[in-house]
């Protein structure tokens, strides 16, 4: 089954989704907008990007220090969370053990995301982004 | 800010403490572990960075949604390779991934 639509499956999910890395596409389930699913896709690129960038620097530190490349990040709210794996979103309510399981699923589904993710996060910008950036 | 309490969550290889400006405060760190004092400084400095992106974005999201739920913040995580930070107010965690219980961890954080 598509990891969007196991997220949807489960009591308490609101809305999941996929967005591009480069933040101009994106498709979603669930209680949001269309607008509203664009700014979502657009806030999670730009904090995986963060974070990606601040695990660069952690790296340059202490290689290998197991944090790069990154997962994906959570936001934790008073009666929501956002969750983010790779290029997949879910915005979760707050509920028991709701956000073990959602993240269990995203992490299985969308399996280990790999190092070369800040190149797919420029992909398409234009030129020769790989050169751009190593 | 018990941090010996902290370490005993599921799968915890560092706790911490910093400033509103992200210095470093206290710390614990799982013997073993490869990470060190500094890479936790540095953890620490990301960790007021991203609390303050995710507040800023929760306010906004609310105002323009109408939306509801997101504020106050109670806490980010940055879900790494092997193990994941988590952090509210001025502590954060960091836990090995495959024994992680995010949920605990937030909520421990939370009451700490």
């Amino acid at each position: 089954m598509h990891i969007v639509k196991q997220l949807m499956a489960i009591p308490g999910v609101i809305a999941a989704g996929e967005y591009a890395y480069r933040g101009d596409r994106f498709s979603y389930e669930g209680a949001l907008t269309d607008e509203f699913a664009r700014m979502a896709s657009i806030l999670c690129r730009a904090n995986t990007l963060s974070v990606n960038m601040q695990s660069e620097i952690f790296d340059s530190f202490a290689e290998n220090c197991g944090c790069r490349p990154v997962q994906g990040w959570i936001v934790r709210g008073d009666k929501v969370t956002v969750c983010a794996v790779g290029n997949y979103f879910s915005f979760i309510e707050n509920r028991d053990e709701l956000l073990n399981d959602v993240m269990t699923i995203m992490r299985a589904k969308v399996g280990d995301v790999q190092d070369d993710l800040l190149a797919n996060l420029y992909a398409r910008l234009g030129g020769d982004t790989k050169e751009a950036l190593y | 800010m018990d941090l010996h309490k902290i370490m005993d969550l599921p799968g915890a290889l560092a706790a911490f403490t910093y400033s509103d400006k992200g210095d470093l405060q206290s710390h614990q760190l799982r013997e073993g572990t490869e990470l060190t004092p500094q890479v936790l400084d540095l953890l620490a400095r990301s960790c007021v960075a991203n609390q303050a992106i995710a507040g800023m974005e929760a306010r906004g999201w609310e105002a323009l949604t109408g939306q509801s739920g997101f504020q106050p913040l109670k806490g980010f995580s940055v879900v790494g390779l092997e193990w994941s930070v988590v952090v509210n107010g001025n502590c954060g965690v960091v836990v090995r991934n495959r024994d992680a219980d995010y949920e605990a961890t937030f909520n421990a954080l939370q009451a700490a």
